[in-house]
C-alpha cells in the first residue's frame, strides 16, 4: 500500500511536468501574441517591442518556461496580462476558487438529493413504467445541451427577478457570441444559485442514477438479500439496511472522484449566470490570450485530478469493510 | 408424529426472454415433525427452487408460483399475506443457503445479522439479543464467541462462517431447517464438522430437517427419508435404507451407480448416467427422463408416469420399475 | 439470485448474431426512436441541398425575424436567412465532425492501444502515461483551450503555404474542431482496446496463434481485434452523441463553426446574443435548434443504451 501511494505521489510531479510544458507550449505558440491583444492591432510597433521585452516574451522558449517553473515553485504564477491587468494570477484564483467550490457543492448535494432517490427507485421498480420513465428522463437531462437550457430556463423564469437577473441589470457581449452577464453573484444562500446549480447537476444526477440503479439490481440479487428475506425481514428493512448500504459504496467512490471536479467550473454556465468563479475566469482567459491565468488553471484542474482519484483509491475501504481490514 | 409441513402439487415457473422455464412441475411430499427429510437430484432439478417457493423466497417476477398448497401448522403459506409469512420466515421455518461466502452480509457484523431476527421474532433487546447471539455462536462451536461477535464476515473462514449461518438459522428455535446444500461449497474435512454440528443440535432442539444435496453419500449418514428430485419431479420417495437397498427408479439407479464405494470391488467401474436433463422451456410430454432411460417403452415417450407406483411405502414414477428391479437383481 | 439463475438452464439459441442485435434493438422502443433520428440526421446530412428550399446563407433583408409559417418551417433569423434550410445544412456539419473526430480517434486509437496491450513493457508505459496525462487536463476546457489555440496558428499555416483563399472560407474551422477532439477522443478509446487486448491475449486461440509463428501485427488485426469490437462499439456510439454536443459548444463559443456556416450550435449562440431581450416572441429561434441538438444527443444515448443492455443482457431477466 505505502509502496502503491509513493508511486502514485511520484507520479504526480512528472505529470504536472508534461502538463505544463504542453500548456505552455499551446499558450506562447498558440493564440498569438497577448502584447498584440494588450494593445491592439494599430499599435506602435516600438511600445510592443518593449512590452515584450519587459514581459520576457522575446526570450527562447525554454527560458521562458524554466523561469515560469522557478517562479510557480515559488507560489507565483505570473500576471495577468489583459482583462485584470497586472493582478497575480494566485490571487484571481484564490477570489474565484470559493465561488465555484461553493456552486459545485451545491450542484453536488443537487445531484446526490435527487439523482439516488430516483436511482433507488429505478432499481426497485427494474423494467416497470417508473423505471423506464426515470431512464428516460435521466437520459434527457443529459442530452440537454447547456447552451439550450441557459436561455431556455432564463425565459421560462425571466418574470422572477429573484432567481434570474432583472434584464436591466443584463449586460451583454456578442465579441465572442456568447452572452454575458457580468458580476451579480449574491452566493449560495441567494436564489440565483438555483438555475445554475440545477444545470451543473444534471450531469450528476445522471451518473448517481445509473449507479445507483446498477447497484440496487445487483446488489438485490445478491445471495445475503435472500438470506435477509429468509428471516422474515420487512421489506422495508432488507432494502434499507442489508441493500441500500452496499449498493451506496460504489456512490461514495464516485463522490470522492468528483472532488477533483469542485475546482473546475462550468464556462458556459458561468459566464451566463455570472458567476464569477473559476469557469468564468478561465473563459476571460481563454478569449484574451491571458495565457498565465489559463495555465495556472490547468495546472490547478490537474493536480486536484491526480489527487482526488489517489485520495479514492486510499479511502475506498471506508464504507467497504472488507477493504477496510485488508 | 404430525404431519408438519405438507406440499401438494407445487408448480414453480419462471418467465424468462426465451420462454417459460418450468422448474418445479407439481411436486408433493411432506415433513413430519423431527424428522430429517433428504431432497436428491442434480443441479437444476429444482430442489432449491422447491424450498424457496414454500418460503415464497422466488423472486417474483421472473417467477411465479401457478398452483400448489403449503400447509404448515393449519394454513396454507401460499396463500397467506406478506406479514404472515414473514412472521413464519426465520421464527417457525429457517434456512441456511450454499454459499456461506456470499450468504453473508459483508458489511454488517456477525451481531447485527443474528440479533436482527431475535430482535424482530422474539422481541428481545438490543442487550439481550447480543448475549444469546453468544451463546449461538458457542453452540455452534465457535471459539471466543465473545470477542467475534462484532466481527465482519469477511473475518471469518467459509467453515465458520456457515456455523454462523447455522447458529443465525436455529436463533429462533424453528421448528423446520431448510439445509440447501449446506457443504457443498466447503472442503470435505469442513463438511464433517457442518454435518456433524446440524445432528448434534437437531438431537438437542428436535426441529425437523429438509436437508437438500446432490451428494448421496451425505445423505446416506443423515436422513430418515429420501426424495429424489429429476427435472421439476419428485420420481421416487422412500426411507432411507429403501432408496440405498433397493432404488426402483432407473435415475436412482444411475445416481446411486455413479458414487464411488469403497466397499466395491475394484473391477466394477463408475458409471455416469449418459444424456442431458430435458430441456425445461420445451418439457417432453412423457416421461422427463426418457430419453436417458435404457427401460423406456412406447408408453414412457407419451405418458409422464405419477407418483404413486411402486411397492410398500416406496413410491416411483416409472412405468416400468418391475423391470428395473428384475435388471437390477440379475447383475 | 447467483445461484438460482445459474442452476436454471440457460438457452442458447443459433441465430445470426447480427439478426440478434437488431431484433433486440428494435423490441427496445427508446433504441429504436434513436436509431430512427440517428437514420434522419444522416439523410438530412447526406441529402441536404435537396431538403433544404434555399441556400443556408442566402439572406432576404425583406423576411426577417419572421415567425414559422408554410414557406419558412421553422421561421427566419435576424439576416433572413431560413432557418429550416440552415438546420438542415447543421445536419451535414455534425455528421461531418462526428464521422472525421471518430476516425481520428479511431486512426489513433486502436493501433496504440493495441500496441500497449499486445507488447506490454515500455510502450505500454509510454503510451498509457500519455494517455494519463491527456486525462489530467480539465476535459472540456482543455478542448476549448486546444481549439481557441491551434486555430490561429492552422489559419497562419494556411496564408503561409499560399492557401489565403481556403483560409477564409472557414472549411479551415472544421479541421480546427475535428483536431480538437480528435486529440483528446483518441486516450479513452486507448485504454477500453488496451483493456480488451489484454485480455484476449491470454486466450488459447491466440496462444495457438503465435505458437505457430504467426506475426504479431497479424494476430492482432486477424486474431485479436475482432473480438474485441463489441465493448468498443458500445462505449464509441455512446461517444458520437458527445462529439455532436462538443461541435455546438465550440461553435457556440465562436471558436468552431463559424456563421454563415451552418452549425446548430452557432445558430443558438448567434440568436441567444442576438435576441435575448426579446425572448417571448423570438423564441423559436433558439428553441429549435436547440431542440434538435438535444435530439441528436438523446437519440445517441439512447441508442446506445439500448446496444449496450443488447450486448449484455443478465441472465434471469
Amino acid at each position: 500500500m505505502a509502496a502503491f501511494v509513493i508511486r502514485r505521489l511520484l507520479w504526480l510531479p512528472i505529470l504536472l511536468f508534461f502538463v505544463s510544458l504542453i500548456t505552455f507550449a499551446l499558450g506562447v505558440y498558440g493564440p498569438g501574441d497577448p502584447i498584440k491583444v494588450l494593445l491592439g492591432i494599430r499599435a506602435n510597433p516600438e511600445t510592443i517591442e518593449r512590452l515584450r521585452h519587459e514581459y520576457g516574451f522575446d526570450q527562447p522558449f525554454h527560458i521562458q518556461y524554466l523561469r515560469y517553473v522557478a517562479n510557480a515553485l515559488q507560489g507565483n504564477f505570473g500576471y495577468s496580462l489583459v482583462k485584470y491587468r497586472d493582478q497575480p494570477v494566485g490571487g484571481l484564483i484564490a477570489h474565484a476558487l470559493p465561488v465555484t467550490i461553493q456552486l459545485n457543492l451545491v450542484a453536488i448535494f443537487l445531484g446526490l438529493g435527487i439523482g439516488v432517490p430516483l436511482g433507488l427507485l429505478a432499481g426497485l421498480k427494474r423494467d416497470t413504467w417508473i423505471d423506464l420513465l426515470i431512464r428516460g428522463l435521466v437520459i434527457a437531462g443529459i442530452s440537454l445541451p447547456i447552451i439550450f437550457l441557459n436561455p431556455v430556463l432564463t425565459f421560462i423564469f425571466s418574470r422572477r427577478h429573484d432567481i434570474v437577473l432583472t434584464a436591466a441589470n443584463l449586460r451583454f457581449s456578442i465579441g465572442p457570441l456568447l452572452p454575458m452577464v457580468q458580476g451579480y453573484w449574491d452566493g449560495i444562500f441567494s436564489a440565483k444559485v438555483i438555475l445554475p446549480a440545477f444545470i451543473e447537476s444534471l450531469g450528476i444526477i445522471a451518473v448517481m442514477t445509473r449507479q445507483m440503479r446498477a447497484g440496487m439490481i445487483e446488489v438485490l440479487s445478491e445471495d445475503y438479500i435472500r438470506t435477509a428475506r429468509a428471516k422474515g425481514l420487512r421489506e422495508r428493512v432488507v432494502i434499507v439496511r442489508h441493500a441500500m448500504r452496499n449498493a451506496l459504496i460504489p456512490i461514495a467512490t464516485i463522490l470522492g472522484l468528483m472532488m477533483g471536479g469542485l475546482v473546475a467550473g462550468s464556462f458556459l454556465v458561468e459566464n451566463w449566470f455570472g458567476v464569477p468563479g473559476v469557469g468564468a475566469l478561465a473563459f476571460d482567459a481563454l478569449f484574451s490570450r491571458d495565457y498565465y491565468i489559463t495555465m495556472a488553471l490547468v495546472l490547478l484542474i490537474a493536480v486536484a485530478y491526480v489527487l482526488s482519484n489517489l485520495l479514492v483509491d486510499l479511502t475506498y475501504g471506508l464504507l467497504d469493510p472488507r477493504i477496510r481490514k485488508a | 408424529m404430525g404431519t408438519l409441513l405438507q406440499v401438494k402439487d407445487l408448480r414453480t415457473e419462471f418467465h424468462t426472454q426465451d420462454g417459460v422455464v418450468h422448474a418445479v412441475n407439481g411436486v408433493t411430499f411432506h415433513v413430519d415433525e423431527g424428522e430429517t427429510l433428504g431432497l436428491v437430484g442434480e443441479s437444476g432439478c429444482g430442489k432449491s427452487v422447491s424450498v424457496l417457493s414454500v418460503m415464497r423466497l422466488i423472486p417474483q417476477p421472473p417467477g411465479k408460483i401457478p398452483a400448489g398448497e403449503v400447509m404448515f401448522q393449519g394454513r396454507d403459506l401460499l396463500k397467506v399475506d406478506d406479514e404472515e409469512i414473514r412472521s413464519v420466515r426465520g421464527n417457525k421455518i429457517a434456512m441456511v443457503f450454499q454459499d456461506p461466502m456470499t450468504s453473508l452480509n459483508p458489511v454488517l457484523t456477525i451481531n447485527t445479522q443474528i440479533s436482527e431476527s431475535l430482535e424482530l421474532h422474539l422481541g428481545m433487546t438490543k442487550e439481550q439479543a447480543r448475549k444469546r447471539a453468544i451463546e449461538l455462536l458457542k453452540m455452534v462451536g465457535i471459539p471466543e464467541a465473545e470477542g467475534r461477535i462484532d466481527d465482519y464476515p469477511h473475518q471469518f473462514s467459509g467453515g465458520m462462517r456457515q456455523r454462523v449461518m447455522i447458529a443465525m438459522a436455529l436463533s429462533c428455535s424453528p421448528q423446520l431447517l431448510i439445509a440447501d446444500e449446506p457443504t457443498t461449497a466447503l472442503d470435505v474435512t469442513i463438511q464433517a464438522q457442518i454435518i456433524d454440528i446440524v445432528k448434534r443440535l437437531k438431537r438437542e432442539l428436535g426441529m425437523a430437517i429438509i436437508w437438500i444435496t446432490h451428494d448421496l453419500g451425505i445423505i446416506a449418514g443423515l436422513a430418515d427419508r429420501i426424495n429424489v428430485m429429476y427435472a421439476g419431479f419428485v420420481i421416487e420417495s422412500a426411507s432411507n435404507k429403501e432408496i440405498f437397498a433397493n432404488p426402483l427408479h432407473p435415475y436412482t439407479l444411475g445416481l446411486l451407480g455413479s458414487i464411488p464405494r469403497l466397499d466395491a470391488a475394484l473391477k466394477s467401474k463408475l458409471t455416469p448416467i449418459e444424456g442431458l436433463p430435458p430441456d425445461l422451456i420445451e418439457m417432453p410430454k412423457g416421461c422427463p427422463f426418457y430419453d436417458r432411460c435404457r427401460h423406456r417403452t412406447e408408453k414412457c415417450a407419451n405418458e409422464n408416469p405419477p407418483l404413486d407406483l411402486g411397492a410398500v411405502r416406496h413410491w416411483v414414477a416409472c412405468w416400468n420399475w418391475q423391470d428395473v428391479q428384475k435388471a437390477r437383481s440379475k447383475q | 439470485m447467483a445461484t438460482l439463475a445459474a442452476s436454471l438452464p440457460t438457452q442458447t439459441r443459433a441465430r445470426s448474431p447480427q439478426m440478434w442485435l437488431l431484433r433486440r434493438i428494435l423490441t427496445n422502443p427508446p433504441a429504436a426512436l434513436g436509431a430512427l433520428v440517428i437514420l434522419l440526421m444522416l439523410f438530412a446530412a447526406i441529402f441536404a441541398p435537396l431538403i433544404a428550399p434555399y441556400p443556408y446563407d442566402q439572406q432576404n433583408l425583406d423576411y426577417i425575424e419572421k415567425g414559422p409559417s408554410a414557406a419558412h418551417w421553422f421561421g427566419t433569423d435576424g439576416l433572413g436567412r431560413d432557418m429550416f434550410s440552415r438546420i438542415v445544412w447543421g445536419a451535414r456539419s455534425a455528421v461531418f465532425v462526428i464521422v472525421m473526430v471518430t476516425a481520428v480517434s479511431l486512426a489513433l486509437g486502436v493501433p496504440l492501444g493495441a500496441i500497449a496491450g499486445y507488447f506490454g513493457g515500455w510502450a505500454d508505459t509510454i503510451i498509457m502515461r500519455a494517455a494519463d496525462i491527456l486525462f489530467a487536463f480539465p476535459g472540456m476546457l482543455f478542448v476549448f483551450f486546444i481549439a481557441a489555440t491551434i486555430k490561429p496558428g492552422i489559419i497562419n499555416w494556411a496564408r503561409e503555404i499560399g492557401l489565403s483563399d481556403l483560409a477564409r472560407t472557414g472549411y479551415l474551422d472544421y479541421a480546427v474542431v475535428i483536431i480538437a477532439l480528435g486529440v483528446i477522443g483518441w486516450a479513452g478509446l486507448a485504454r477500453m482496446i488496451r483493456a480488451q487486448v489484454m485480455t484476449i491475449k491470454e486466450r488459447e486461440f491466440v496462444i495457438g496463434a503465435r505458437a505457430t509463428g504467426v506475426p504479431a501485427w497479424r494476430v492482432i488485426l486477424r486474431h485479436i481485434l475482432p473480438n474485441a469490437i463489441t465493448p468498443i462499439i458500445v462505449a464509441m456510439s455512446m461517444g458520437l452523441g458527445d462529439i455532436a454536443l462538443s461541435e455546438g459548444y465550440l461553435s457556440f463559443l465562436g471558436i468552431g463553426l463559424q456563421p454563415p456556416a451552418p452549425s446548430w450550435g452557432n445558430i443558438i449562440a448567434e440568436n441567444a446574443g442576438r435576441y435575448w431581450r426579446r425572448f417571448p416572441e423570438m423564441i423559436w429561434l433558439v428553441f429549435i435548434p436547440g431542440l434538435v441538438l438535444a435530439a441528436i444527443v438523446f437519440a445517441f444515448n439512447f441508442f446506445g443504451d439500448g446496444l449496450n443492455e443488447a450486448l449484455n443482457p443478465e441472465i434471469v431477466d
